[in-house]
């Protein structure tokens, strides 16, 4: 194909900031025509608010917080989800079994199941955990499944023929032919799990009164309800998104570590 | 050029006897080397091992051991046993309570759908068609993307009040970014011989458009749209839970105020089946509106 103007080696920087700049720009003079006591957010407002919740520290415990709430649910979701799901893939009984009543878990949101761990737990980090672990369990359960159902069974065979025992060839053939799904469930079962903690934050603090449970979604239903700082909660918006891009391109960078046979 | 269209007529891998699930196999192996001489199963045996018998079976084991947990634990509020549940649910079907916020949130789903497709799926076929408008739009989309639609929830709760447009909002927002994403990669992935074959016989470019990229795209719009219903069904319960005066999600936050679990957790039964069903319809229209692209499951 021919292209009818060479492009300049800032085309692709100048139109990835035009549009941007362009909304960025516009909702600043939108925010200026207000009257001055609006409560509306404005980009120079939300700069301000970001100094202000970053120099005071708040902000960088609360992401912590939901952080480390979303790693220790990810962790009982690796054990119980990719345990099961190596167990499923490699025994049908267990499938066949399992798969009736997994199936009719899936369409059932974390979110519903919120209520229930409040039920049983209460408001506390334990109810934030359960839902972080069912969050992230369905796609580590599926994605393994799906990898070890689909390991070449000649290498199994191989093995099994040079008299390798059982658990090792579980460790040592199917495990790393399985790893490219599992880390794949792994990365969706993460952005899962980052949405629903939020979510939780958000609900606890909303239905039980503004308890304690802390963290940044806690922090956004703070400054809805009682400070009233709209410029705070978009703040904790594009700090919700820094985050989930950040474990994104954290898992992209994994996957390419552990597996660089597939790169 | 040729290369991306090799990489297209490479395709997926096809499964092969040689990919078969691998310890599935042996096992199926010593099931069938039972005695000498390689004695059939018996009748009852192979009735046991049917689909649905097994799921049944499955059903019947998970019930009872929640029936026996409850007992243990012996605190109704807090674990109630499945035969209260089922008359709470009993009487939620009665009073119309079920049918009630399951169409409200079912309908909030579709039309939320509906929205997010007539917004996504032109802007999906401009951007794919058109690389200007993908490098000029897509850095938009790659900022706004990793802000999950729950994250929008106090902004909007703000902005709508609790409401029905709140959860509209939210779930055009959830289901917006899958549908275009999907069709940005349906249309890019159009073989591009077909568009040249049908140019070179002289067909306008409309016509290309209507006849050739539509239908090789839409197979994967549809996917697009599973999932973003997928999503969206994951968001509802969030956004009634807490911005919406009616719906499944404030129905099961309601009674859990009221303490009444039995009703929650019959409510939770309520969410799991209608999500199911609304998923098969999907695959329905999947199989109505593209019936040439079957195999283009999700995984």
């Amino acid at each position: 194909m021919i292209r009818p103007a060479p492009e300049s080696r800032w085309t692709p920087v100048i139109n990835a900031v035009l549009l941007p700049a362009v909304l960025v720009i516009a909702w600043q003079i939108w925010a200026v025509t207000l009257p001055a006591d609006t409560r509306a957010p404005a980009p120079v407002g939300v700069v301000a608010a970001f100094f202000h919740l970053a120099g005071s520290g708040g902000l960088f415990s609360a992401t912590l917080q939901s952080l480390g709430r979303v790693l220790l649910g990810f962790a009982f979701a690796v054990v119980f989800g990719v345990g099961l799901g190596l167990l499923m893939g490699s025994s049908r009984s267990v499938k066949d079994n399992l798969d009736p009543i997994i199936e009719s878990f899936r369409p059932i949101a974390p979110m519903a199941v919120l209520p229930i761990a409040i039920l049983l737990l209460g408001t506390g980090t334990p109810a934030a955990l359960s839902i972080v672990a069912y969050a992230a369990f369905f796609p580590l359960l599926i994605n393994t499944v799906h990898g070890v159902s689909r390991v070449d069974r000649k290498l199994v065979q191989a093995a099994m023929t040079m008299g390798v025992p059982r658990p090792r060839i579980l460790a040592t053939v199917i495990l790393p032919a399985a790893l490219p799904s599992i880390m794949l469930g792994a990365r969706v079962a993460m952005g899962v799990a980052w949405t629903a903690i939020i979510a939780a934050e958000l609900a606890v603090g909303a239905k039980s009164g503004g308890g304690t449970s802390g963290g940044i979604g806690q922090m956004m239903f703070v400054f809805y309800a009682y400070s009233i700082d709209l410029n705070g909660i978009v703040v904790c918006m594009i700090v919700i998104g820094v985050v989930a891009l950040l474990i994104d391109r954290f898992f992209r960078a994994t996957e390419r570590w552990l597996m660089p046979w597939r790169y | 050029m040729s290369s991306a269209a090799e990489r297209q007529h490479a395709g997926p891998p096809q499964p092969s006897s040689l990919q078969t699930p691998v310890l599935q196999r042996e096992l199926d192996a010593t099931h069938t080397w039972q005695g000498p001489g390689g004695a059939k199963p018996s009748q009852i045996t192979r009735w046991m091992s049917k689909r649905g018998v097994i799921a049944i079976r499955s059903f019947v084991i998970f019930i009872a051991l929640w029936w026996l947990l409850a007992l243990w634990v012996n605190r109704p509020v807090q674990l109630p046993s499945p035969l209260r549940v089922a008359i709470a649910l009993g009487g939620l079907i009665a009073a119309g309570e079920v049918s009630e916020n399951a169409l409200i949130s079912v309908s909030r789903l579709g039309i939320s759908l509906v929205i997010a497709a007539v917004l996504a799926i032109p802007l999906g076929f401009l951007m794919g068609l058109r690389r200007e408008a993908e490098a000029i739009i897509d850095p938009v989309v790659e900022l706004l993307r990793p802000i999950s639609g729950i994250a929008w929830i106090p902004l909007a709760l703000f902005i709508f009040g609790v409401g029905d447009i709140l959860p509209l909002f939210i779930l055009v927002y959830v289901a917006f970014f899958q549908i275009l994403l999907n069709t940005i990669a349906g249309v890019r992935n159009v073989d591009q011989r077909l568009i040249a074959a049908a140019r070179t016989m002289g067909v306008g470019r409309w016509a290309v458009l209507r006849y050739v990229i539509i239908p090789a795209a839409l197979p994967t719009v549809m996917v697009g749209i599973r999932l973003a219903f997928a999503a969206a069904w994951a968001a509802i319960i969030a956004a009634e839970l807490i911005g919406a005066p009616s719906g499944l999600g404030f129905a099961i936050e309601w009674y859990r105020e009221l303490l009444m679990s039995p009703k929650v957790f019959a409510f939770l039964v309520v969410i799991g089946i209608v999500g199911y069903f609304a998923d098969l319809a999907l695959r329905a229209l999947q199989r109505w509106l593209t019936p040439w692209a079957q195999g283009t499951e999700l995984a």
